[in-house]
């Protein structure tokens, strides 16, 4: 139905599309006398299937906040700072825009690096470029720290993928190690919740858990295994241990026909190829000597064994992996995760058993193999220096049961609508995709970007280093300072960590203009406040991460917009022009909104947030489903089909042996060095191991206990608290009253459960409240994110309880390989 | 028809999504929650089990909330829906005390003055407080105008997990009945007698 | 090695949950109830027409003041009459309601004509039926196991019949009150209902601690958690051992002033009692207790 005549009506449910995370489920409003009274999920979507997680069906009091920002606003209080009212003025949009266009444009005419960037809208991944488009290569927000650095460039590498799950439908043994899946949190929340609880009472799956806190998932689990944080791929390698050299347990046919494993390496790490053709050389078990990899003649891959080719002593990579990790036994692993070698033992037998190599299903007629388990994992696991690792361990052990993107196995997950991006790359292998948010970074002697993004060339932008670098600009060799921020949809002064160090770069900052919906801790700095439409107030196409299903959700206004708003992509469409970069800015747009050559748009013209959704819903789907078409008919999820699901990478191989990483690294260390830059690259290695010098392990003793924060379903990725429902239940929930504290450990240390405490770590310190469980590792404390806020909407509580100020946030506290922040520390703490 | 509720401990998450659900539908002023889920643990780390519980008013065959009302205000419909009316409400809370799941809501003086955001009703409480009186007691209906349209509760429509199903408990052949003989059904606090519609099944 | 189940108040965590509606209010309107009602039985009894008078006074401003400031809708009082068919309120209130109308007519019948006979036999009923109804009020809860036990209204009868005589004892003493019977009666009666609730107190708190997980939990509460320190000081300290010596040992030849201090202690005492096992009652969880 055309919007007018949708809103026209007096009573009806409208068709859109959630956006109370960074997720979107399918949702229908249903409004009566212009005023929306309800929120459910859109049965008919194949997505969610009707159901709605708590944050989308409290979207209502989003949109009725009266603290919403309701026109242009101006600050006149010149002092900035925690609790401070910036006194704001509401302005005309032509002053807005005025004050702003002309700000902005002194900046990009002198330096236009001298502009941070924190636009961080998951729904508008279109819009994340425009800070490049301006000139500006800075990311001023946390996009690799809390969701995956060390995560998607790992998935991407794989398979082409941005994501993982397990496959929902076929999986019989899942093991899950810090994430949230099916119970909590990622990937579409209320759909993935559905899917988990099939799987679970339906057809019985069983769940193992493994996690320094019992989260929800580990108390639905059979079996919760807490660990130490940042341990995880001592466990997992524990696991390896064993299935390769205790049990043989691996699936040979998988590896020797889908993956690099037969591809022979030299004593360097690299591939042994021939001297002539350059091609990567395997060893042909049949006739006992080396050949191309693609050589038809070859009668029996070798995955195993040691040989010498041209002189040159090699084996098959599976053979090094074996080999390099014949040391990790479990009694070793155990002493480092706190597991016992005995539980190691026993869960890497029953999941390989589970994984039933060998053994293949028939689904529509199609034949796949058939690997009923897997390890999936999140932010969790992973974020950590050496998480690059970290997630190579957790690609290991799903690999060497053949469960890669087989049913009932480990499953990639696109980014969007192209669902795999799966591309011939070197050595009949797939072609590495880490960069589907946007291109990589050019390398350069001296820095452009505070996060140094061009010394991460797989990494995803370690948003975290820019305070550092902002601050202390001779540790790198900056010779410019920033002078302005833009924010969109982010809130860089709570999601960064080293909170301090960030307030500072606040501080410094001449002028900071946003565009939101509320304001936050970091928006009540800015000087110029845009109001854009919620949700419910707007145009888009929505396809975010999707497991199992694909396609678009059209997201409309359900109700005309209540206050003086305007779309934020048309707020920067508009700055672009007045600052001189429209076409730079559509440039970009024809790339991030898919446009089809014929739909490009022209360099010199403002095109609406309309006119953009029109173009990409006929780029995507054909001249006859654009704009019209989705008002009509509201959304183009389906199931994935077959094809798209399972095993989309044939025809090239994936790596079981990560020599892509092994050779970037190499490459980034020469041109450092030739540079007469020192920069770690150790971390860049083909094969995950367990690495002593770690720093989280190494801190002082005096640092007795791990600490980390965790979100669980009510506050999950995004703006809550300021929810006032979700606030109610939140305070009601033990977990969020304070720090997570094991009985035993808060008995030795003289603490009960509400006593006020103080949680020193060696870079920052908080104050908080207690909240003593048995939930959680006794080694370690856990903070909810619920207790963190600080900002001036008057219903979250001021805790300022934050874990961010906790940590760390330089090189020496980032993956080297991916640029993923530390996310855990250790503290002390006290009774206050 | 006897209309009944049985909840899947195996499925549930503890999400709340029913807690937000039942807000959303019923437009409840603040610090009044028809359901919820609450959370038991028991063991000693790491040998640590955590049970999530959804909680909503059981409408009771012998609802003990009916017999010690003194004005007939709270009622059980023929198919089993437990109603107060609030006209005839006294706020004697007798009603509340007796309750064993303690699932009854007081609506103290005040309550609908302020709404959620503490200074004037959103445009959503302004349509949704007319139906609310102060200083009567409040509880779950099982969303009865959404049942009397056909519909099930808005904590079932919503729940992700699926793990509350709504329907006849009356009728051998439903969900319900089905789910109650197949999985061991129990009533809450059965040894009260005061017989629930809402089963759970572990 | 289980985790004892915690008692909660509104958080999202099931266990032992604390009755938190009737506290100050309930507790005042029983207890006036139960003095009034008892005073105009003692009365009726030992026939004191300004005994009886006072008993009907209590038991309508106290107990039905008290009842008045507590309902959310006062102005709709009336309709707590509507189902005397199930419910111990409206009983109650129908109870309290020919208590007064019936104990008016009775005061102002000429002395032995039939209708007062007939009046004080109906008004003396439902004067005791509004001592004990409290008791299977809070009998018909049947979560909360303290209160769901046949003592409740056996204690009620008691103390009802307790906070009579103490009241007649004061008016006499006090010169507002003739009456038929020697005091020294009174004073032996005082003595044996301060002793027999002594007893039945005692008796009713031991059936708890051999009794279900959440009456041992309201036991634990009273006498040894918060409310150990008012139970044992107000209810039984002064309420039953402190007026039960001073009525053995002084008694009424201590004069008015004795009488006085054994009155307010007994009021003090009894209301506390009351106050008290209202705020100590705990539901059970509304699953039991999770076991490992």
């Amino acid at each position: 139905m055309r919007q007018a005549e949708l809103t026209a009506q007096k009573d009806y449910w409208a068709k859109s599309a959630c956006k109370m995370c960074i997720h979107s489920c399918a949702i229908r409003v249903h409004v009566v006398d212009g005023i929306v009274v309800k929120i459910e999920g859109d049965p008919d979507n194949e997505n969610n299937k009707g159901k709605l997680c708590p944050k989308g069906q409290a979207g209502i009091m989003r949109l009725y906040d009266p603290n919403r920002v309701k026109t242009p606003l101006k600050r006149t209080n010149p002092e900035k700072g925690i609790g401070i009212d910036p006194k704001w003025q509401a302005i005309s949009w032509e002053e807005a825009y005025d004050i702003t266009a002309k700000k902005l444009k002194k900046i990009r005419d002198e330096d236009p690096r001298k502009l941070l960037v924190s636009i961080n809208d998951f729904h508008r991944i279109h819009i994340w470029g425009w800070g490049a488009a301006f000139g500006s290569a800075n990311y001023f927000s946390t996009v690799g720290q809390y969701c995956g650095a060390a995560y998607h460039p790992i998935n991407g590498t794989l398979d082409g993928s941005f994501a993982c799950t397990n496959d929902y439908e076929y999986c019989n043994y899942w093991i899950q190690i810090g994430g949230g899946d099916g119970f909590s949190s990622h990937l579409h929340v209320a759909g993935s919740i559905k899917r988990m609880a099939e799987a679970r009472v339906n057809r019985g799956m069983k769940v193992v858990v493994v996690e320094p806190r019992m989260s929800t998932g580990a108390a639905k689990a059979d079996e919760w295994i807490p660990v130490l944080p940042g341990t995880d791929r001592a466990f997992v390698l524990g696991m390896v241990n064993v299935l390769l050299h205790e049990l043989n347990i691996y699936d040979a046919e998988f590896i020797k026909k889908y993956t690099n494993g037969p591809y022979l390496v030299g004593p360097d790490g690299n591939l042994v190829r021939d001297p002539e053709t350059g091609k990567a050389l395997v060893w042909d078990a049949g006739v006992g000597s080396p050949k191309g990899f693609d050589d038809n003649s070859i009668q029996e891959y070798a995955i195993e064994g040691n040989y010498t080719v041209n002189g040159i002593k090699c084996r098959p990579s599976f053979q090094l992996i074996k080999d390099t990790l014949k040391n990790h036994t479990p009694e070793r692993m155990s002493k480092i995760c706190t597991i016992p070698a005995e539980t190691i033992r026993r869960i890497a037998r029953e999941y390989g058993e589970a994984a039933r190599i060998g053994s293949t299903i028939v689904i529509d007629g199609k034949e796949y193999p058939y690997r009923p388990a897997g390890v999936n994992y999140y932010r969790g696991a992973i974020g950590h220096v050496d998480g690059g690792l970290d997630s190579l361990a957790m690609k290991l052990i799903n690999l060497i049961i053949g469960n890669i993107d087989v049913p009932g196995g480990h499953i990639g997950v696109g980014l969007d609508h192209r669902c795999l991006i799966v591309e011939p790359g070197a050595d009949g292998m797939i072609k590495p995709q880490p960069h589907l948010l946007h291109p990589p970074y050019d390398y350069a002697n001296n820095p452009y970007s505070f996060q140094l993004m061009e010394w991460f060339p797989i990494g995803i932008d370690p948003g975290h280093l820019s305070a550092d670098n902002i601050l202390y600009p001779e540790k790198h060799g900056f010779d410019f300072k920033p002078e302005a921020l833009i924010i969109e949809h982010s809130n860089p002064m709570w999601n960064l960590s080293a909170t301090d160090k960030v307030m500072e770069v606040f501080k410094r900052l001449d002028f900071i203009v946003a565009i939101d919906v509320v304001l936050n801790e970091s928006t009540e700095w800015a000087d110029i406040v845009f109001p854009d439409h919620t949700y419910l107030e707007s145009h888009l196409l929505v396809d975010i991460e999707p497991p199992v299903i694909t396609g678009h959700v059209y997201r409309r206004p359900v109700i005309e917009p209540l206050y003086d708003s305007r779309d934020a992509t048309d707020i920067l469409t508009e700055l672009a022009a007045r600052i001189g970069f429209l076409e730079q800015w559509n440039g970009l747009l024809n790339f991030t909104v898919f446009l089809k050559p014929e739909y490009y748009l022209q360099p010199d013209k403002k095109y609406t947030n309309l006119e953009l959704t029109d173009r990409m819903a006929k780029s995507i789907y054909g001249p006859d489903h654009g704009l019209d078409w989705f008002q009509e008919n509201g959304h183009t999820v389906r199931h994935q089909t077959l094809e798209e699901m399972y095993m989309p990478y044939r025809g090239h191989r994936i790596p079981i042996y990560f020599n892509f990483f092994k050779e970037t690294g190499d490459d980034l260390q020469v041109k450092m060095k030739a540079a007469g830059r020192k920069w770690d690259t150790s971390s860049y290695l083909p094969i995950p191991i367990w690495r002593d010098s770690h720093p989280l392990h190494n801190l002082p003793s005096e640092y007795d206990l791990y600490a980390f924060a965790f979100k669980e379903t009510l506050l999950n990725f995004s703006e809550s608290t300021s929810i006032p429902w979700i606030n109610e239940a939140m305070e009601n929930i033990p977990m969020h009253m304070g720090a997570m504290i094991n009985t035993k450990t808060a008995k030795a240390k003289g603490i009960k459960n509400g006593d006020a405490i103080r949680i020193q770590s060696p870079f920052g310190e908080v104050t908080g409240r207690a909240s003593v469980v048995e939930e959680i590792h006794p080694g370690c404390i856990a903070l909810s994110n619920g207790i963190s806020r600080w900002s001036n909407h008057p219903i979250p509580k001021k805790n300022n309880t934050h874990f961010n100020r906790l940590l760390p946030a330089d090189v020496k506290w980032t993956d080297g390989m991916t640029g993923h922040l530390e996310t855990s520390t250790k503290v002390k703490i006290f009774k206050i | 028809m006897h209309l009944g509720m049985v909840i899947d401990l195996k499925r549930c998450v503890g999400c709340q999504a029913c807690t937000i659900a039942c807000k959303a539908e019923n437009g409840t002023p603040p610090e009044v929650l028809f359901t919820k889920v609450l959370e038991q643990v028991a063991g000693e780390y790491p040998i640590v089990k955590k049970k999530f519980i959804p909680i909503l008013c059981n409408h009771c065959d012998d609802a003990p909330c009916v017999r010690v009302c003194p004005t007939g205000a709270t009622t059980k419909r023929e198919d089993g829906i437990v109603l107060v009316d609030h006209k005839k409400c006294i706020g004697c809370r007798a009603c509340y005390v007796a309750c064993p799941y303690k699932n009854r809501i007081f609506l103290k003086r005040g309550s609908l003055k302020n709404g959620y955001f503490g200074k004037e009703l959103t445009p959503f409480e302004k349509v949704k407080y007319p139906k609310w009186q102060e200083g009567v007691v409040l509880k779950c209906t099982f969303c009865v105008e959404r049942v009397d349209q056909g519909l099930d509760p808005s904590c079932v429509q919503t729940c992700p997990a699926d793990a509350r199903i709504f329907g006849d408990l009356s009728n051998p052949e439903s969900k319900v009945s089905r789910l109650i003989r197949q999985r061991g059904g129990f009533q809450p606090l059965s040894e009260d007698n005061t017989e629930p519609s809402v089963y759970y099944i572990e | 090695m289980a985790k004892t189940t915690p008692l909660v108040g509104k958080e999202f965590v099931s266990g032992f949950r604390l009755q938190t509606e009737w506290a100050t209010l309930i507790a005042a309107a029983f207890f006036f109830g139960k003095i009034g009602s008892g005073l105009f039985l003692m009365s009726l009894f030992i026939n004191s027409w300004v005994g009886a008078l006072v008993g009907l006074l209590i038991v309508l401003i106290g107990k039905g003041g008290a009842h008045l400031l507590y309902l959310g809708r006062p102005e709709r009082f009336w309709r707590g009459l509507t189902k005397p068919g199930t419910s111990w309120v409206a009983r109650g209130f129908w109870a309290m309601m020919i208590m007064m109308v019936s104990g008016t007519i009775y005061l102002f019948s000429p002395i032995g004509s039939t209708a007062s006979s007939v009046f004080a036999v109906i008004a003396g009923i439902s004067a005791f039926v509004v001592a004990i109804y409290d008791g299977f009020l809070m009998n018909s809860s049947p979560s909360i196991p303290l209160w769901n036990t046949a003592m409740m209204p056996v204690l009620c009868l008691f103390y009802s019949l307790l906070g009579g005589t103490t009241l007649t004892l004061f008016l006499i003493e006090f010169g507002f009150a003739e009456v038929a019977v020697e005091t020294i009666f009174l004073s032996n009666m005082e003595i044996v209902l301060l002793l027999t609730n002594l007893i039945i107190m005692i008796l009713y708190l031991l059936s708890m601690a051999n009794a279900t997980a959440a009456a041992k939990e309201s036991l634990r509460l009273l006498v040894r958690g918060t409310f150990a320190l008012p139970f044992y000081v107000l209810a039984l300290g002064i309420g039953l051992v402190f007026t039960l010596l001073m009525s053995y040992f002084v008694g009424t030849h201590g004069g008015a002033g004795v009488v006085g201090l054994i009155t307010a202690a007994d009021l003090v005492g009894h209301y506390f009692l009351f106050y008290l096992l209202l705020r100590v009652g705990v539901y059970k969880p509304v699953l039991g207790q999770l076991t490992m």
